[in-house]
């Protein structure tokens, strides 16, 4: 499985995102999306959001830490 | 430093109050009289009183709460944040507490402007701190009239000083601490019917025909909701995105920081905030003496 996390600093919903797959022991990439222009507009293009964070997993977008499609998502 | 800021003095708050202080808790209220309670005519379904105006009964809750020595600030809370302990800003006080409950009623204010739904995340944002970032040096509006308001318009400067305060028609209502700053910012009093734009939000458009290019809009209108402070410290919501989700001893998703009456949803009752308020400062209490 292939988590993409992308984010800024200073989003709390962020924190809460990150603390929530290492709560959960798996392993992620965190984009800092205010530092990193080309992943800023990866995660645009993506989502279509210009609102952090965004989540990619396995291809599958998630606007906002929504747990509930994290779990349905990671669980599969 | 306060052991609980209870912010909001309506049903859920004064009873958490009660039970705070008299635990022994250095209990602050703060917030302003604006309890929805305040609009009802007549109350004559509360146990023990038959009949009662909801103004009434407000401000007998207030005064039975400032009899036993409660100390209760009529400030509207713009902020909260979090250092060392939790912050509680209003327009002119900072407060720290080790534990906050957010008793602030009614969690969810709908602006009825054309789009706004459909271009969230798309231009519009409710959210300075999270995505702020978006707009470097791009031009931005902010939607409100007050202290507010402007307590975000100052957050995005560190972002961008193209910034635009849009009443929507409101004059502005400021205290003298932000009076100060509204000099920083273009404002725009014309009522707005819609936000316009495709893939993301491009324009304003008023009621008076005219429209002014925006790349982004956030939304600060009226007082900052519990929702609006959940956002600023990532405290989750429930599945309505409108109301703050509390465990069973009404703790939010954020450990310290407690929700009780209208915001956390469910049934819009006095006498079920009171209940709550007292059941939340139970928790309170046990939280504040075990840390």
């Amino acid at each position: 499985m292939t988590i993409k996390v992308y984010s800024t600093p200073t989003c709390p919903y962020c924190v809460n995102a990150k603390e929530y797959f290492n709560s959960k022991e798996l392993s992620y990439e965190d984009y800092d999306v205010s530092a990193d222009r080309e992943k800023a507009r990866e995660m645009i293009e993506k989502s279509g959001q210009r609102g952090v964070p965004v989540i990619d997993i396995d291809g599958n977008i998630i606007v906002g830490f929504d747990k509930l499609k994290i779990d349905t998502l990671i669980s599969k | 430093m306060y052991d609980v800021i209870i912010i909001g003095k309506g049903p859920a708050g004064i009873s958490a109050a009660l039970y705070t202080h008299r635990a022994n808790l250095k209990t602050l209220v703060v917030g302003r009289n604006n309890s929805s309670v305040i609009k009802a005519h007549s109350v004559d379904n509360y146990y023990g009183v038959p009949k009662i105006s909801g103004a009434d009964l407000i401000q007998t809750g207030i005064n039975q709460a400032k009899d036993l020595g409660i100390e209760i600030v009529d400030e509207e809370v713009i902020s909260m944040g979090m250092e060392e302990s939790f912050i509680v800003l209003t327009k002119n006080n900072k407060f720290e507490a080790k534990t906050v409950l957010m008793a602030t009623g009614q969690p969810y204010k709908k602006i009825n402007i054309e789009n706004v739904d459909n271009l969230e995340g798309k231009g519009i944002s409710y959210c300075t701190t999270c995505d702020g970032f978006f707009y470097k040096g791009l031009k931005v509006g902010v939607l409100g009239y007050n202290d507010f308001t402007i307590h975000e318009a100052n957050e995005l400067t560190a972002f961008t000083k193209d910034i635009v305060i849009f009443t929507n028609g409101r004059k502005l209502e400021l205290s003298e601490t932000y009076e100060n700053d509204i000099k920083n910012f273009e404002v725009v009093e014309d009522e707005i019917i819609k936000f316009d734009g495709n893939e993301f939000l491009d324009s304003v458009v008023f009621k008076n025909g005219k429209s002014e290019k925006i790349n982004g809009m956030f939304i600060a209108y009226g007082s900052a909701s519990s929702t609006d402070f959940a956002r600023k410290l990532g405290i989750l919501t429930n599945d309505d995105q409108k109301s703050i989700k509390v465990d069973q001893n009404y703790m939010t998703s954020l450990e310290g920081v407690f929700a009780a009456g209208d915001c956390i949803g469910g049934f819009n009752q006095i006498s079920t905030a009171v209940g709550e308020g007292a059941i939340a400062a139970k928790s309170i209490i046990k939280f504040a003496r075990e840390n």
